[in-house]
């Protein structure tokens, strides 16, 4: 009796717990298709007009395309400079191997504020400021955590001996890597390098100090409007944001599940 | 496998160790110059900077040390920090449990609850709750309604609602640590508890939450650390008396273009999470993400 009780008792906190995470994004979601003029929730009534504004206004485009080519190029870099990494890690005896992890993965822990005034600092006799490649730059390596990670548990539970395999049949080992592992490993690497994208979309500071002035990413242009206006249209940019992020989630799912089927 | 390695290795040993160690070292050169480049000269500029920009001398950090300003932000992000992380862990837990103890398909829909705000914008998630918690937000209609309150109430701009936001930002993070902890655990010892005649609580409580807890310290560091750092949340719905320290540096940098004090200040706030980083990195060490030492 006392355990059904406790039972019911856990599984009444969880709900809640589960309901206090989600309710925020569904009161955005709920708000960008909003009739009125103002940030109420229930909203009056429902129309799309808050997305056509943002489709309309130039500024929310150019800042949408500026997003996405940071966020691409960083994950691109942290890609090509995470990966060859991830196989060192995974397949290498290292000396000093705990503190070169903790060298990749410090970024991750280092306050934002800190990381965004020294980039800045660091940028302005190289002219990097206002500068796309810049920033893209700078979130490579914040985004390279998450593709050392994704790319060494990949690499970790590939089976191996498909790749000497094809070493012993002749193929040159770079070779066999190129067309035997990295196909096996793709699903972790494309992994790492969307949480590397939505790492450098989110990512806020930096990016104020970095490109603040002019061509600024949707994470500022988002930041500067909840501080000024009050109406949806910051909620509906957000809801665009956050039907990205359900976007990649889905397609993260389903190269995880690519991923599993192939290994079958 | 390692047997044959070592045969191989046997004709030829100098060389190959020599080849050994220069293979892993240009696989990792690239990544580790990029992060030295992009990211360390950075920070020893910034450091340089706390001190060059008083004439080489402590000044900016005596300042950070004896003004009651900085003693008020530091206590204040101090408290903000450890009150987020305790509720936290106090929330996540019981979800984490329930992740640990199911499977297949309700496992799964509690991590897409989990996951889902992972995903939204740190900005939007603490921007919504700004809508919710407003006079005229859906907390205090609710409230009204239900006739607890007769005016609504003031949610808005002090600890409250900065916790209240915090705590939904870093709980995905908790509750994945701490399931991935808990999925360590042994659970065939809980069930030995059982054989032996404890009751459900009983073996939760004396053996089950004690193996558990290394994992809820190492979760705790963590997200202590990544608390200190917050901007965003006490920005937007902290009161402006009451601010913590990654807004004060924020303000000194770009409002007051202070760069030595707002240097010196991020100079110490980064030993700070780099100390309490290493204590984790000692006890829960980051290496075993690529299978511990051993090759």
């Amino acid at each position: 009796m006392s355990a059904a009780l406790s039972r019911v008792a856990l599984g009444t906190a969880v709900t809640a717990i589960l309901l206090y995470l989600i309710f925020p994004v569904i009161v955005v979601l709920a708000i960008s298709f909003s009739s009125g003029n103002f940030l109420n929730f229930p909203p009056p009534g429902l129309s799309l007009r808050w997305y056509r504004a943002i489709a309309g206004d130039p500024e929310w485009v150019s800042a949408f395309l500026v997003t996405l080519k940071v966020g691409s190029l960083a994950a691109l870099l942290a890609s090509i400079l995470g990966v060859p990494a991830a196989f060192a890690l995974v397949r290498h005896v290292i000396p000093a191997k705990a503190l070169l992890s903790a060298l990749i993965l410090c970024a991750l822990v280092t306050p934002p504020i800190v990381t965004a005034i020294s980039t800045y600092l660091f940028f302005v006799p190289l002219g990097l400021n206002n500068s796309l490649v810049g920033l893209a730059c700078a979130h490579a390596v914040s985004g390279m955590p998450f593709v050392v990670i994704n790319t060494g548990a990949s690499l970790r539970s590939a089976d191996r001996n498909l790749e000497r395999a094809a070493i012993i049949h002749g193929a040159p080992p770079l070779w066999a890597i190129v067309r035997i592992t990295l196909p096996i490993i793709a699903p972790g690497i494309i992994i790492g390098a969307i949480l590397a994208f939505v790492h450098s979309a989110h990512e806020l500071l930096i990016a104020i100090f970095v490109l603040g002035g002019v061509g600024k990413p949707v994470a500022v242009k988002i930041w500067s409007g909840v501080q000024a206006t009050s109406d949806p249209t910051i909620a509906a940019a957000s809801a665009i944001l956050i039907g990205l992020a359900i976007l990649t989630l889905a397609s993260v799912t389903a190269a995880q599940w690519l991923a599993r089927r192939r290994s079958r | 496998m390692t047997a044959l390695a070592e045969y191989a290795a046997v004709p030829a040993r100098r060389p190959l160790l020599a080849r050994r160690h220069v293979t892993p070292a240009l696989l990792l050169l690239p990544c580790l110059a990029w992060i030295a480049f992009f990211f360390l000269v950075p920070l020893g500029l910034m450091c340089w900077r706390s001190f060059a920009a008083s004439g080489y001398s402590l000044h900016d950090y005596a300042a950070l040390f004896t003004s009651p300003l900085y003693a008020k932000v530091m206590l204040t992000t101090l408290k903000a920090a450890s009150l987020a992380t305790a509720l936290a862990l106090l929330l996540a837990y019981p979800v984490a449990y329930v992740l640990t103890m199911s499977s297949g398909l309700r496992r799964g829909l509690i991590l897409v609850f989990v996951f889902i705000p992972y995903w939204v914008d740190i900005i939007v998630r603490s921007f919504s709750w700004l809508i919710m918690l407003g006079d005229h937000g859906l907390v205090n209609k609710a409230l009204i309604n239900l006739g607890i309150v007769r005016a609504p109430l003031e949610l808005l701009y002090n600890t409250f609602s900065v916790l209240i936001a915090m705590v939904q930002i870093l709980l995905p993070l908790t509750i994945v640590i701490l399931f991935g902890a808990m999925l360590r655990i042994d659970r065939t010892l809980v069930a030995a508890a059982k054989i032996h005649g404890a009751s459900g609580w009983q073996a939760f409580r004396t053996v089950f939450f004690p193996l558990s807890l290394p994992g809820v310290y190492g979760a705790g560091l963590l997200v202590f650390v990544l608390s200190l750092g917050f901007y965003v949340t006490p920005a937007l719905l902290g009161s402006p008396r009451q601010t913590m320290i990654a807004q004060t540096i924020m303000v000194e940098a770009s409002d007051l273009l202070d760069w030595g004090q707002a240097s010196a200040a991020g100079f110490v706030l980064l030993v700070i999470t780099t100390t309490i980083a290493a204590i984790y990195n000692r006890y829960f060490s980051l290496d075993r993400l690529w299978g511990g030492s051993e090759p």
